[in-house]
C-alpha cells in the first residue's frame, strides 16, 4: 500500500503515550476521602509498569484512534482497487521514452527524468508491461516489454547521458512499433524529455495507435539557463611572410547576463599556449583571437577552453591543427593557358599542387603522386600512353577532359576509348549569335552543388560559342541550351572521369572570365580526384568511414581500432557489424589501423552539435497533438489512473474513512472514559 | 418472609421524608410478621410455667431444664412505658458512601424506623446525636416521635467521633432503665467500645449496638494508587490498594470479629449491618436476634 506521506506513520509511536498512561501506576491527584485510616498502611505508589493494562478497552480505543489518525495523514493510496474493472481490462502497455541527450545535463533535468521514470515503474499494476527506451538522435529499447520492476529499474540505472543531439522521430518510431504490437486494451506513451525545439523532426506519420494516451513529462523546469559555450572556431592562415602560421579565433556565446573578464584558453597538443579574457554581452556572443601559432607538420589536437559554468560539456571546443592538405594535379595541354593553373593555385582547402606538361612531354613519371590528370585541351598524352593512363584511372585517379580544338577523337588509342563517355561530335559553332548557354544543370550533384550558392557566381552567364556534343545518355551533369551534353561523368575502374564539352582556355567560350570559373574548376578537380575534405572537427553524431579520413595507403586497412575520448575502444571492420566510426562523444577520437600499433593515429575532433546547444523548447501540447490519433485527439480516453485529479483523489480517498474512523473512535473513547470516570468518582 | 424484605435503602433515602419512610417500613414489616408474634423490643421476663404440648419449643428455658430436668417456658409481658433511645453517631466517618447512600443516611432511616416501631409499641422514644460530644438530644417521651424524626432529618456528618464522653453523659442523664440503640461505624478498638458502653450497661440499660459499614469498607475495592484522607482527622496516607487490600480486609474482619466477641461477652446485642442491606431485612434481623437473645436468657 503506497503512502503519499509515509513520515506521518511515525505518529503511530504516539500509541506509547496511552500505553504509558495505562501501564504506569501513578498516584491520583485528588485524595480519596475514607472513614478511617486505622487499617491502612502507607504504601507509596511506585512508578513502575503494571503487569496488566488498566482500562484495556479505553486503551484500545485510544490506540486505534491514534493509529487511524496517523494512517489518515499518511494518505494511503489504493491504485488498483479504486477503479472498477478486471485486471485484464485494465492491463496497460506502457512505453517510456527517456531523453538522454546532451541537453539533459542542464541543471537537475536528468535527476528529475530518472525520478519520473521511477514513478512510472512504481505505478505499474498487475498485468501492466513497460518498455524503457532511451533516445538521443537514436533510440534504443533497453528492455523488452516487462512488468518486472527490478528489471526496469536495472535498465534505468544503466542509462547514462550522452553528448548526442536529440531527435524525436526514431524514439517515436520505436514507441509506435511497441504499442502497435501490443494487444493490451490500454496503451500509454510517456515521454520524458526537455523537449528541445531542435529535436522536432516528426512527420504526419508520427501517430500512436488508437487508445494510446500521450503523457509528455517536461523536465526542463522553469529555471533560466545560464550558459557560456564555445560555439565555433576559425583557423585561418597567417599571411605574413615566414614559416606557415595560423590564427585561431573562437566565438563565445553567452546565455544570461553580461559577464566581464571571462577567461578563454587555447590548448594545442595538450599544452596551454595562451589565455585571453574577454567581456561577454548579455545573451550575445563575442570573438577572441589568439596569437598566430606555427602550423605543426602533423595533425595535433587542439581546443579552446572556457572557464567552467553550470552547463558542462560545451565549455571546450575541440579541433585539429594541421597544414592544409595538398591535392597534386597534373595539367596536360598543348599550350599553357593562363586560366586553369591560376584558378587552381588560389585554392587552399585543399592546396593544389599543379604540374603542367604538354601531351608529348608528359611521362609516366609525372603521374607519380598525382591524384588527377587534367587534359585541358583534350590532346591525348602520348608521352604517358594509353595503358598507363588507363591504369592510373582504374586505380582511382581522376581525369578531367576538356573537349577543345586540339581533341581529335580519332587519335585516341582504342585502349583508352573507355575514358571517353561516348561518341564525340564535331564542334558546334554558335558564334553567329550570342552563343550558347548552359540550359540545364544538376545543381544537387556534388560536382556542381558548390555553384548553387548565392555567392558562387552564375554559371549560366557564361557564353559558349563553340562546343562538342557528347552522345551519352547517362552521367550528364549539365547540358547546353540545345540539349547537348555539356558535362558528363562516368567511372572507369575506381577512377572518375569528367568530360567537359568545351575548352578551358577562353577561346571557345568566355567561361574563364566568369566568376564561376574558379570555384567550378576547383570543385571539378576535387570531385574528379575523389577528394574529400577532412574538417577540423565534426559534430557529435557523425558516422565516418576510416577511408574517408585517410589519404594514404592505410586507407585500405581492413580493421581499425577507434579510441574514444572516454577511453572506450571500438573495432571497426568491414566484416563486423561496426563498419563506421561513430562520433558519440565530444573530444578527440583516435583511429589506428589494426595490427599497426606503432602507426600514427588519425585524429578526429568532435563537438556538441550546435542545435543541441539551443535549449529553447516547444510546447508539449504540440507533441500531444502530433502523436495522438484523430479519435484520441477529439475524444481522449482516460486510461491512466493517476493522470486525472478525480481519479487521483478517488484513489487517495481512504484517508477520509480513516479520519472518520478516528473521530468515531475518539467519540467512543469519550463515552467510555466518562463512564469510567463517573464510576471512579462514585467510588470515591 | 425474607424474600419479601427488599426495601432498598437507596430508594428509601430518595423519598426524603423520614416519617413516611419509617411508617412505610414498619407497616409493611408488621404486615408480614404473622409468623413471628413474639418479636418486640420491650418484652420483660414475667414468669416460668410448665410446658404443655403445643407450646413453642423455642421458649423452653433450657437452663432450668438442665438443673431440674423439667421443661418450663419463659413468659414475657410487655412494658408499655419503656424508654427507647437511639444513639446516632454523626461523626464525619458516617458521611462515607461508596456507590450507595452514606452510612449516616442509612442510619437515619434505620433510626426512624426503629423509633416508629417502638412508638407503635407505645414506648417512649428519644434520640441523641453525637460525635465527640453530644450534639442534640431528645429525651424519651411518648410524644417525642416528631422531635426525634426532626432531629434525625437535620443531622449531618462532621467532626471527629468518640464514644466514651458522649455515652458517659447519656448514662448520667438517663437514670431510668431503658433501651439504647447505638448506630455507629465503631472505628475504635473493641475494648474501647466496650469500655465506653460500660456506664450504660452498668446502669442497667439494655444496649443494642448496630455497626454500620459500607461494603467498600469491607472489601476495599479501590484500584488506583492514591492518597487516602481520613475524613475525621484529615490525615493523609499514600496507599496502593492492590498491595494493602488483603491486609486491610483481614484487619477489618479481625476488628468486626473482635467487636462481636467483646460486645457479646458483655451481654450487649451486636449487629453488623451493611448500608446495602434492605432496611426491613435489617429490622427483621435485629428483632429476630433480640428474640433469640431473650429466649437464650
Amino acid at each position: 500500500m503506497p503512502l503519499l506521506a509515509p513520515l506521518f506513520l511515525l505518529a503511530i509511536a504516539a500509541v506509547g503515550i496511552p500505553l504509558l498512561v495505562h501501564l504506569v501506576q501513578r498516584e491520583k491527584r485528588d485524595p480519596i476521602e475514607f472513614p478511617s485510616l486505622m487499617f491502612l498502611e502507607r504504601t507509596p505508589a511506585p512508578f513502575t509498569a503494571r503487569r496488566h493494562l488498566r482500562d484495556p478497552w479505553l486503551f484500545l480505543l485510544r490506540a486505534l484512534a491514534i493509529i487511524a489518525l496517523a494512517l489518515a495523514f499518511a494518505r494511503p493510496v489504493f491504485g488498483r482497487r479504486a477503479v472498477p474493472g478486471s485486471a485484464d481490462v485494465r492491463r496497460r502497455e506502457v512505453v517510456v521514452l527517456l531523453d538522454r541527450s546532451f541537453s539533459m545535463r542542464v541543471g537537475n533535468r536528468w535527476q528529475r527524468a530518472r525520478t519520473t521514470v521511477d514513478s512510472v515503474i512504481k505505478s505499474l499494476g498487475t498485468g501492466d508491461r513497460m518498455t524503457l527506451v532511451a533516445f538521443d538522435r537514436r533510440a534504443n529499447a533497453l528492455t523488452a516489454a516487462t512488468g518486472d520492476a527490478d528489471q526496469l529499474r536495472a535498465a534505468l540505472d544503466s542509462v547514462s547521458l550522452t553528448d548526442e543531439s536529440t531527435r524525436l522521430a526514431p524514439a517515436i518510431t520505436v514507441a509506435q512499433q511497441r504499442l502497435a504490437a501490443s494487444d493490451a486494451p490500454r496503451k500509454l506513451l510517456v515521454m520524458v524529455s526537455d523537449f528541445q525545439r531542435s529535436s522536432w523532426d516528426l512527420t504526419d506519420d508520427a501517430r500512436m495507435p488508437p487508445s494510446t494516451e500521450i503523457a509528455p513529462r517536461d523536465v526542463a523546469g522553469d529555471t533560466p539557463i545560464l550558459d557560456r559555450a564555445v560555439r565555433s572556431i576559425e583557423v585561418r592562415p597567417d599571411r605574413r611572410p615566414g614559416p606557415a602560421h595560423v590564427i585561431v579565433s573562437a566565438r563565445i556565446a553567452n546565455i544570461g547576463p553580461a559577464a566581464r573578464g571571462v577567461s578563454v584558453r587555447l590548448d594545442v597538443g595538450g599544452r596551454s599556449l595562451e589565455s585571453r579574457t574577454l567581456d561577454l554581452p548579455s545573451d550575445g556572443s563575442a570573438s577572441v583571437n589568439f596569437a598566430a601559432i606555427p602550423v605543426p607538420p602533423d595533425p595535433v589536437a587542439a581546443r579552446v577552453v572556457l572557464e567552467a559554468d553550470a552547463v558542462p560539456g560545451d565549455n571546450a571546443f575541440h579541433f585539429l591543427l594541421n597544414q592544409s592538405p595538398v591535392l597534386p594535379v597534373l595539367i596536360i595541354e598543348s599550350r599553357a593557358g593562363p586560366y586553369l593553373a591560376r584558378a587552381l593555385a588560389i585554392g587552399d582547402a585543399p592546396r593544389f599542387d599543379v604540374a603542367s606538361r604538354t601531351p608529348a612531354r608528359a611521362s609516366t613519371a609525372d603521374l607519380a603522386g598525382r591524384r588527377i590528370v587534367v587534359l585541358a585541351d583534350g590532346a591525348f598524352p602520348t608521352g604517358i600512353g594509353a595503358a598507363r593512363l588507363m591504369r592510373f584511372v582504374t586505380d582511382g585517379g581522376g581525369l578531367l577532359v576538356a573537349l577543345s580544338e586540339q581533341l581529335n577523337p580519332r587519335l585516341w588509342p582504342a585502349s583508352a576509348r573507355a575514358l571517353i563517355p561516348g561518341e564525340i561530335r564535331t564542334p558546334t559553332d554558335r558564334g553567329g549569335v550570342s552563343g550558347a548557354v548552359l540550359g540545364e544543370m544538376d545543381a544537387q550533384h556534388p560536382a556542381l552543388a558548390l555553384l548553387s550558392g548565392s555567392r558562387a557566381g552564375d554559371l549560366a552567364a557564361a557564353r559558349f560559342f563553340k562546343y562538342r556534343g557528347i552522345d551519352t545518355t547517362s552521367g550528364v551533369l549539365a547540358r547546353f541550351d540545345d540539349g547537348t551534353a555539356a558535362l558528363t561523368e562516368h567511372l572507369v575502374g575506381k577512377g572518375r572521369v569528367l568530360t567537359f564539352g568545351s575548352s578551358l582556355d577562353g577561346i571557345w567560350n568566355d567561361l574563364p572570365r566568369q566568376p564561376a570559373f574558379l570555384p567550378l574548376m576547383q570543385q571539378l578537380t576535387r570531385y574528379a580526384a575523389g577528394w574529400r575534405d577532412t574538417p577540423r572537427w565534426f559534430d557529435v553524431g557523425a558516422s565516418l568511414r576510416p577511408s574517408d579520413l585517410s589519404i594514404d595507403a592505410t586507407a585500405n586497412a581492413e580493421r581499425w581500432i577507434a579510441v574514444a575520448p572516454s577511453g572506450r575502444r571500438t573495432t571497426i571492420s568491414s566484416s563486423r557489424s561496426t563498419t563506421t566510426l561513430e562520433l558519440n562523444e565530444a573530444g578527440v577520437h583516435a583511429l589506428r589501423p589494426g595490427g599497426s600499433p606503432g602507426a600514427r593515429p588519425i585524429l578526429v575532433a568532435a563537438n556538441i552539435a550546435p542545435p543541441e546547444l539551443d535549449f529553447a523548447s516547444f510546447d508539449v501540447l504540440r507533441l500531444t497533438n502530433a502523436l495522438s490519433s484523430s479519435v484520441n485527439a477529439t475524444a481522449p480516453e482516460r486510461l491512466v489512473d493517476e493522470e486525472t485529479p478525480t481519479d487521483r483523489e478517488a484513489r487517495q480517498s481512504t484517508w477520509w474513512y480513516l479520519l472518520l474512523a478516528a473521530v468515531l473512535l475518539l467519540i467512543a473513547e469519550g463515552v467510555v472514559a466518562r463512564r469510567s470516570r463517573t464510576s471512579t468518582v462514585a467510588m470515591q | 418472609m425474607s424474600d419479601r424484605l427488599t426495601m432498598d435503602p437507596a430508594t428509601l433515602a430518595r423519598i426524603g421524608n423520614l416519617e413516611l419512610v419509617a411508617r412505610w417500613v414498619v407497616e409493611g414489616f408488621i404486615s408480614g410478621l404473622h409468623l413471628s408474634p413474639h418479636l418486640g423490643f420491650s418484652t420483660d421476663f414475667a414468669e416460668h410455667r410448665p410446658y404443655v404440648p403445643g407450646d413453642d419449643v423455642r421458649h423452653v428455658d433450657w437452663r432450668v431444664y438442665a438443673r431440674t430436668e423439667r421443661t418450663y417456658l419463659k413468659t414475657y409481658e410487655a412494658d408499655t412505658n419503656t424508654n427507647f433511645t437511639v444513639l446516632l453517631d454523626v461523626s464525619a466517618s458516617m458521611g462515607f458512601a461508596h456507590g450507595g447512600i452514606t452510612k449516616l443516611a442509612y442510619a437515619k432511616l434505620l433510626a426512624a424506623t426503629l423509633a416508629w416501631f417502638s412508638r407503635r409499641q407505645r414506648d417512649r422514644v428519644g434520640v441523641v446525636t453525637f460525635a465527640d460530644d453530644i450534639r442534640e438530644i431528645v429525651p424519651p417521651a411518648a410524644r417525642h416521635l416528631p422531635n426525634v424524626l426532626h432531629v434525625l432529618e437535620r443531622a449531618t456528618a462532621g467532626g471527629t467521633g468518640t464514644l466514651v464522653r458522649p455515652l458517659a453523659k447519656i448514662a448520667q442523664s438517663q437514670p431510668r432503665r431503658g433501651i439504647f440503640v447505638l448506630l455507629s461505624d465503631l472505628y475504635e478498638p473493641a475494648a474501647d467500645v466496650l469500655r465506653a458502653l460500660g456506664p450504660l450497661t452498668g446502669a442497667g440499660h439494655d444496649v443494642i449496638v448496630i455497626q454500620l459499614l459500607d461494603a467498600a469498607e469491607r472489601t476495599f475495592p479501590f484500584d488506583d494508587a492514591t492518597t487516602f484522607r481520613d475524613v475525621e482527622s484529615g490525615a493523609r496516607l499514600p496507599v496502593s490498594p492492590a498491595k494493602v487490600r488483603a491486609r486491610y480486609i483481614a484487619a477489618m474482619d479481625a476488628h468486626v470479629t473482635a467487636m462481636r466477641a467483646k460486645l457479646s461477652g458483655g451481654r450487649i446485642d451486636y449487629s453488623l449491618v451493611s448500608t446495602s442491606q434492605p432496611l426491613d431485612r435489617v429490622l427483621f434481623d435485629v428483632l429476630l436476634r433480640r428474640e433469640f437473645l431473650r429466649t437464650a436468657v
